[in-house]
């Protein structure tokens, strides 16, 4: 491999990793409990700005000390791994102040109305209040985590972070599994088949609707987080609102609350048709093949909600072992 | 009313619903005695399903109070009503169309240790045994409807008959102390009428304290020892089925609307 191929090579990793954890996230939201969440992508863009902010360092003073090219109302420098857990964090927390107001009172459409119209507030808001995150021009220079420490080459380094990306990314698949898997991840698909029958079950719908809101922002921000730890720039451009729509785009088309369904979908979705479409040669306008992904995105939507609604993967029918073995011995048995 | 009679279990007292300065229920008192099974019938409009609303929480009442064996559980939400033990079905088929038979009745057993953030963390080593259990119980009443075959099979690829059918054992699930059953017969193949109506039957003389609101007088009639008869948001009159059969006020309701 040549280095430019190398480096590419780590990088489509990199993002597979990152996007296979943002998407997990909304397919708890979207595929199992139902939360048609347009404004996901806020939760990322907070956990990105988050880690920015607590690598970055205090704020410059002035434009004239180091780093005083962008300003930004708060920093800090803290050691690996705090600044992806205050990611995942603050993409949690920002996910519980949004459900907190929107979640109980609106529903359906409403719902996704209102999510795509805070998604575009936040897109606003950040990029014109220019002391707050730089503005439009984002934040740039984010340290990479453990650059200085393990001084390896950067083509090692690039390596490095394609482990640490997959660490995150391993321990995020089992744990989604682990609950879409459990009685918890019934309940809320439960909510999300009908919301009316859970209730007059004694499901608290609320909690489990806020539960799976939050633990959804939490992985949006700790995507987030590992994205600008690997590209160490964030800008409002890399957050507007059509991101969401490639995020909703892979959980449909891979399988709407299945997991493995999601990874395969982040596989042909922003990985394959993002990704490869760069390849292709420029006909006509310069710039054609860019927007031509976001149509693409929405003819695979449309075409998988018409023909095959339940994705590539459906979800998994779920069968329960037979009686006999489990008077034998406990169900209950597991590996720990 | 004599001595002897069992305690109520579900007390409905001075209901009343106001829909901007449309009255739909208007002082409605009745209740159900444990063990017994009450039929609420009325022509449409009556405003029979508004009194299993506010019973099930789901519609605040104007006023009045709803007490379940003596607590009251007037204007608690739903799920809390629901956790008390008053379990309700729905006039349209309230299933859970992309979960399998079997997960639609284990989604319905109480203070599952696996629902919990810590309970699911901690894997099946804390919750797998009570799931078992579940299924076990969940088996016992497939057999019982005799749908074990269709244990595998999604809700929303049975028929309006089995959805019922599921619906009430999915009630059965939670373990109600008093069953709400709000028109079970309603979009039933006459054919599967037989059969849920026998259902009924059996838990009724198990001792299972039911509400039903139906159409079909007839399986009412055959079901429930007392009936309550409901017009134009109020109760007019209330007994055994033969009785108010005979009631002028009843068949002036159901003749002249």
């Amino acid at each position: 491999m040549t280095i430019a191929q190398q480096y590419y090579a780590t990088l489509l990793l990199v993002y597979l990793g990152v996007n296979v954890i943002a998407a997990l996230g909304l397919n708890l939201q979207f595929g199992v409990t139902g939360i048609l969440n347009f404004a996901f992508i806020i939760f990322q863009a907070a956990g990105a700005y988050a880690y920015a902010l607590c690598t970055l360092g205090p704020r410059p003073s002035s434009s004239l000390v180091a780093g005083g090219f962008q300003t930004y109302f708060w920093g800090t420098s803290l050691p690996f791994p705090i600044p992806f857990l205050i990611a995942a964090l603050a993409g949690g927390g920002l996910s519980f102040l949004i459900g907190a107001v929107i979640l109980p009172r609106l529903r359906g459409d409403y719902q996704a109305m209102a999510f795509l119209v805070v998604s575009l507030i936040a897109t606003g808001v950040a990029t014109n209040q220019i002391g707050l995150l730089n503005g439009a021009n984002g934040l740039s220079s984010v340290p990479k985590p453990l650059m200085d420490q393990l001084g390896l080459a950067l083509s090692d380094y690039e390596w490095f972070y394609v482990g640490l990306t997959a660490v995150f990314c391993v321990a995020c698949v089992w744990g989604c599994y682990r609950l879409t898997s459990s009685p918890l991840g019934r309940a809320m698909r439960t909510v999300r088949e009908n919301e009316q029958a859970a209730l007059a079950l004694g499901k608290d719908v609320r909690k489990l609707r806020m539960l799976a809101f939050v633990i959804g922002g939490g992985l949006a921000g700790l995507s987030g987080a590992l994205l600008v730890g690997y590209i160490s720039a964030w800008a409002p451009g890399s957050w507007v609102y059509a991101e969401t729509f490639v995020y909703i785009t892979a959980v449909i088309v891979g399988g709407f609350g299945n997991n493995f369904g999601v990874i395969i979908g982040v596989l042909l979705v922003p990985i394959l048709f993002g990704e490869a479409t760069r390849f292709l040669p420029n006909v006509g306008q310069a710039g054609w093949i860019d927007a031509g992904q976001l149509i693409v995105y929405g003819i695979l939507t449309l075409l998988f909600l018409w023909f095959r609604p339940r994705g590539v993967f459906p979800e998994r029918r779920v069968r329960f072992a037979s009686a006999v073995p489990t008077e034998s011995q406990p169900a209950s048995s597991s590996p720990p | 009313m004599t001595g002897t009679r069992p305690a109520a279990l579900l007390v409905v007292q001075n209901l009343r619903r106001e829909y901007g300065g449309v009255v739909a229920v208007d002082d409605v008192s009745f209740s159900v005695a444990a063990g017994s099974m009450v039929g609420l019938i009325g022509p449409n409009g009556a405003g029979k399903s508004t009194v299993i609303g506010m019973i099930g929480g789901a519609i605040a009442p104007t006023s009045g109070s709803v007490q379940l064996d003596g607590e009251e559980i007037t204007g608690l939400s739903p799920d809390k009503i629901a956790r008390r033990g008053l379990i309700r079905t729905f006039q349209l088929s309230a299933e859970f169309p992309r979960l399998t038979v079997m997960q639609n009745l284990l989604a319905a057993a109480p203070d599952h240790p696996g629902e919990t953030l810590v309970g699911m963390a901690l894997g099946k080593r804390r919750w797998g045994a009570y799931e078992a259990a579940q299924v076990e119980s969940a088996r016992i009443l497939l057999e019982r409807f005799k749908m074990s075959d269709k244990e595998d099979v999604y809700a929303g690829d049975l028929s309006g008959g089995q959805r019922r059918l599921l619906e009430v054992m999915r009630a059965l699930m939670a373990r109600p102390r008093v069953l709400l059953l709000d028109e079970p017969t309603a979009g039933v193949h006459p054919s599967m009428i037989g059969e849920l109506e026998n259902q009924l039957a059996g838990l009724r003389d198990e001792g299972l304290t039911m509400l039903m609101v139906e159409h079909e007088l007839g399986i009412v009639g055959r079901l429930c020892e007392v009936v309550v008869v409901m017009s134009r948001g109020r109760v007019i009159a209330e007994g055994a089925m033969a009785e108010v059969r005979t009631h002028q006020d009843v068949r002036e309701a159901y003749f002249a609307g």
